[in-house]
């Protein structure tokens, strides 16, 4: 059964600009992790926004685990939609320290669940040591690791990564990438993966998608 | 799109934030919309009058002290800018915060110092009787006229001008100028044909600035015996007792300046270069030396002389010969006015401006761009012309509320909110919504929306990740909207002589009070807190935006 379903949706940003998605259509089981490859500007991004709700469709559907976030007479705002976001510079928040950010998402558990939740979430990503620094006092691996524990701590339904590599350089990568892999397998996590290079959605995903500027996808299944 | 396109589009964008601005907005646009119906109504025969004898007169001095302090504060902001910006000479980072100095002085304070120390008995004249034994024709000394009043206005008002050209020429325009200097094109050439084209937005957003000034002015012309438009509304209003009339004139103005308000915007934005392509270096200076630098070093010094050191020196020796009589307890009732209106109503206007700025930037649409507008428009409408449509709302709400009153235990057809603080605080937040909201806008952009985002992603809805990241992240900018406001708050004197409660004095009243009743030495106290205010404002807001470029 499908667990996540987007169909026929378009989207331009400003009025009278360039198309970005024509009839887009994209589906994924429960578990299953997509990698969207693509150029530059081709529209990676834009589809990871309309998932979470950051930006609004023209026309389409997109469905998480039965329910319709957004339809032709129906929005669900992204605070409600519970998927979680990687975004391409992290995005912590300057003025919470590491353990901050990452609770910061945990606000619906009561406090000692949060504080569980919160040393499971440093355990995994290791960074037990650096729970009392702000994001600028931290290495671009480690800020991309609170960025992954941030976004998965609150048990997201679906979880979006935007090039969540592209800071860092080549021998963490490796690692992360096998660390990821592990970790999206034991959470049964469903995720889409963006990125622009081929290895990183060889190494972690199921399935690859090729996107083109404005146009229907191609898809081939990944052997691992 | 379908026929339930809206009906998604209110789940999105519907929240308590965009209504509370909706309701804002509509509020803020009464008094303006009372004025502009009274254009359409049936003049009364005092209007006859007016408009025969009168109009054309107020129309054309008006006219007269927009044209002439606008060329003369091009003239002048932008030479300083330039110079600031492309040179280096002797004090120029002294010369960089003191061309802003100017602003801390209101120009009505300027007028009645400049008037009273040029006069007969005035320290100027006594000093060459006295000292130089010379005693030189009255009329050269006649400043309370129309040069007089430009001469003021300019040397008060040139900051606007010098502030957003500079900050023009530093951040934007390297490339091009850089440019233009490899291609061996002397420096003359260059300002006349590289840095005046480019610059002519921010001039233009400058000047427009120092227009509103201009026409809001009540002291100044005033003090000088001008008839401008909005002496013009005050005679009207409490010389000859005709509201109607008064309503009307301030409709005229109001008119002309929508009509400059729109034009400045269409101009503005076919002129739109746009240098973000690049990111563009900041332009670096060129040593200037010998003449020239001693040149640019003297032309600073007299501007600030002018402009800033020879009034509130003279303030200052005013102040020594009466402060023993001025600071009683009076006085610290003033203090404690000026304070506790200009608290009350930046509380307010701060809420209003994060409010409408935090919908702003959540999702553009025509009611945004609306909003945006009105806000900005606010700072265009002059004191006078506010004044007569604040008090005509509020009197409409006083009928309308009469019942109720009654019900209190007030008394039937009493006025009540008319009487009271609010109408001030009101007027005050729509003429200054403007500072506040473009100081927050600003701390927003700054930040961009990636921190909102991922709040919201996180399961925040639009109220709590305001106050647990964007307040946090922006509250240098509510602060320097805070100080910017205070100033501009504890400077206004049309609106706050037209719509304070009877026996409600602030500083900038009683200054006025003084200068008015010819006791100018004693003005001399009050004015000195109003520009301390002020200075302490520039002072900050340099060393914020200093903090911010490192
Ligand atoms: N806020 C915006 N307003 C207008 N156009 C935008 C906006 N954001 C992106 N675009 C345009 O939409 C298109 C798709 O952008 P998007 O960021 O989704 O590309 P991308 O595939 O993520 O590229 P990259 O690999 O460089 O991150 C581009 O042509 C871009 O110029
Ligand atoms: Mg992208």
């Amino acid at each position: 059964m499908t667990f996540f379903e987007m169909s026929d949706v378009s989207f331009h940003y400003d009025k009278g600009s360039r198309t970005v998605l024509r009839r887009f259509s994209l589906g994924l089981d429960k578990g299953e992790s997509v990698g969207v490859l693509g150029q530059s500007g081709c529209g990676k991004s834009t589809l990871l926004r309309l998932i979470s709700g950051l930006e609004e469709p023209v026309t389409g559907r997109i469905v998480i685990d039965g329910t319709t976030m957004v339809d032709a007479r129906k929005f669900v705002n992204p605070e409600l939609r519970g998927v979680g976001m990687v975004f391409q510079d992290y995005g912590l928040f300057p003025h919470l320290t590491v353990e901050q950010n990452i609770a910061f998402g945990l606000h619906r558990l009561s406090k000692k669940n949060r504080a569980a939740r919160l040393g499971e979430m440093l355990e995994l990503v290791k960074l037990q040591d650096y729970r009392r620094r702000y994001p600028h006092e931290l290495s671009g691996g480690q800020q991309q690791r609170v960025a992954f524990a941030r976004a998965l701590a609150p048990e997201p339904a679906l979880l979006l990564m935007d090039e969540p590599f592209s800071n860092l350089d080549a021998n963490l990568r490796g690692e992360i990438r096998s660390e990821l892999r592990q970790l999206l397998r034991a959470a049964e996590m469903t995720s889409i993966l963006v990125t622009h290079d081929k290895e990183d959605a060889d190494a972690i995903c199921d399935r690859i998608v090729y996107m083109q500027a404005n146009d229907e996808i191609s898809q081939e299944r990944n052997s691992s | 799109m379908n026929g339930f396109a809206w009906l998604r589009r209110l789940q999105r964008r519907s929240n308590t934030w965009m209504v509370i601005s909706v309701i804002g907005a509509l509020v803020a646009l009464l008094p303006s919309l009372y004025i502009l119906i009274g254009l359409f109504q049936k003049p009364n025969e005092n209007w006859q009058h007016i408009q025969q004898f009168m109009l054309k007169d107020y129309a054309l001095q008006s006219l007269w002290l927009v044209l002439g302090t606008g060329t003369l504060t091009v003239m002048i902001g932008v030479t300083l800018a330039w110079l600031v910006a492309a040179y280096e000479f002797p004090l120029r980072r002294l010369f960089s915060w003191a061309f802003v100095l100017p602003l801390a002085i209101p120009p009505y304070i300027a007028a009645y110092t400049y008037g009273s120390m040029l006069s007969y008995t005035g320290s100027v004249q006594v000093f060459m009787r006295n000292v130089l034994g010379w005693a030189p024709d009255q009329k050269y000394f006649d400043i309370m006229s129309m040069k007089g009043a430009i001469f003021v206005f300019t040397m008060f008002l040139f900051p606007y001008v010098y502030l957003i050209t500079r900050s023009f020429f530093e951040k934007q325009s390297a490339s091009f100028i850089e440019n233009a200097r490899l291609l061996g094109k002397n420096p003359l050439h260059i300002f006349f044909r590289v840095v005046l084209p480019l610059s002519q937005p921010a001039i233009m957003g400058g000047v427009s600035l120092v227009a509103f000034e201009v026409l809001n002015d009540f002291g100044v012309t005033k003090h000088f015996g001008i008839q401008s438009f909005t002496t013009a509304i005050f005679t009207t209003w409490f010389g000859m007792y005709d509201v109607d009339s008064a309503i009307r004139l301030a409709a005229w103005l109001m008119s002309v300046i929508i009509g400059v308000f729109l034009i400045e915007r269409l101009l503005r934005k076919r002129k739109k270069y746009n240098a973000s392509t690049s990111r563009t270096s900041p332009l670096s200076r060129r040593r200037l030396r010998g003449l020239p630098a001693w040149a640019a070093c003297g032309f600073g010094a007299v501007i600030v002389s002018l402009s800033f050191l020879i009034p509130v020196l003279q303030l200052i020796v005013w102040a020594a010969w009466t402060y023993r009589d001025v600071l009683n307890a009076k006085f610290a009732e003033l203090l404690v006015n000026t304070l506790s209106v200009s608290a009350l109503s930046i509380v307010a206007l701060m809420l209003h401006a994060v409010i409408a700025a935090n919908v702003n930037r959540t999702g553009r649409s025509l009611f945004t761009l609306v909003l945006s507008k009105l806000i900005s428009m606010g700072y265009s409408v002059p004191g006078a012309v506010l004044s007569i449509g604040v008090l005509a709302v509020f009197i409409s709400f006083d009928e309308q509320l009469s019942g109720v009153y009654g019900w209190l235990g007030l008394g039937e057809g009493k006025l009540v909110l008319s009487m009271s603080l609010a109408m001030l605080i009101f007027a005050y937040v729509i003429r200054f919504l403007a500072v506040g909201y473009n100081a927050v806008e600003a701390g927003f952009e700054k930040t961009g929306n990636r921190y909102t985002e991922a709040s919201r992603l996180l399961g925040f809805g639009m109220t709590r990740t305001f106050f647990k990241v964007d307040l946090p992240l922006i509250k240098g900018a509510v602060l320097t909207g805070c100080i910017l406001t205070f100033m501009e708050i504890v400077k206004e004197l049309p609106l706050t002589l037209l719509l304070r409660p009877f026996n409600f004095d602030t500083l900038a009243t009683k200054a006025y009070q003084y200068a008015s009743d010819e006791q100018i030495h004693q003005a001399s106290v009050p004015s000195l807190f109003i520009i301390g205010v002020g200075m302490v404002s520039v002072f900050f807001y340099h060393w914020l935006g200093e903090k911010n470029s490192q």
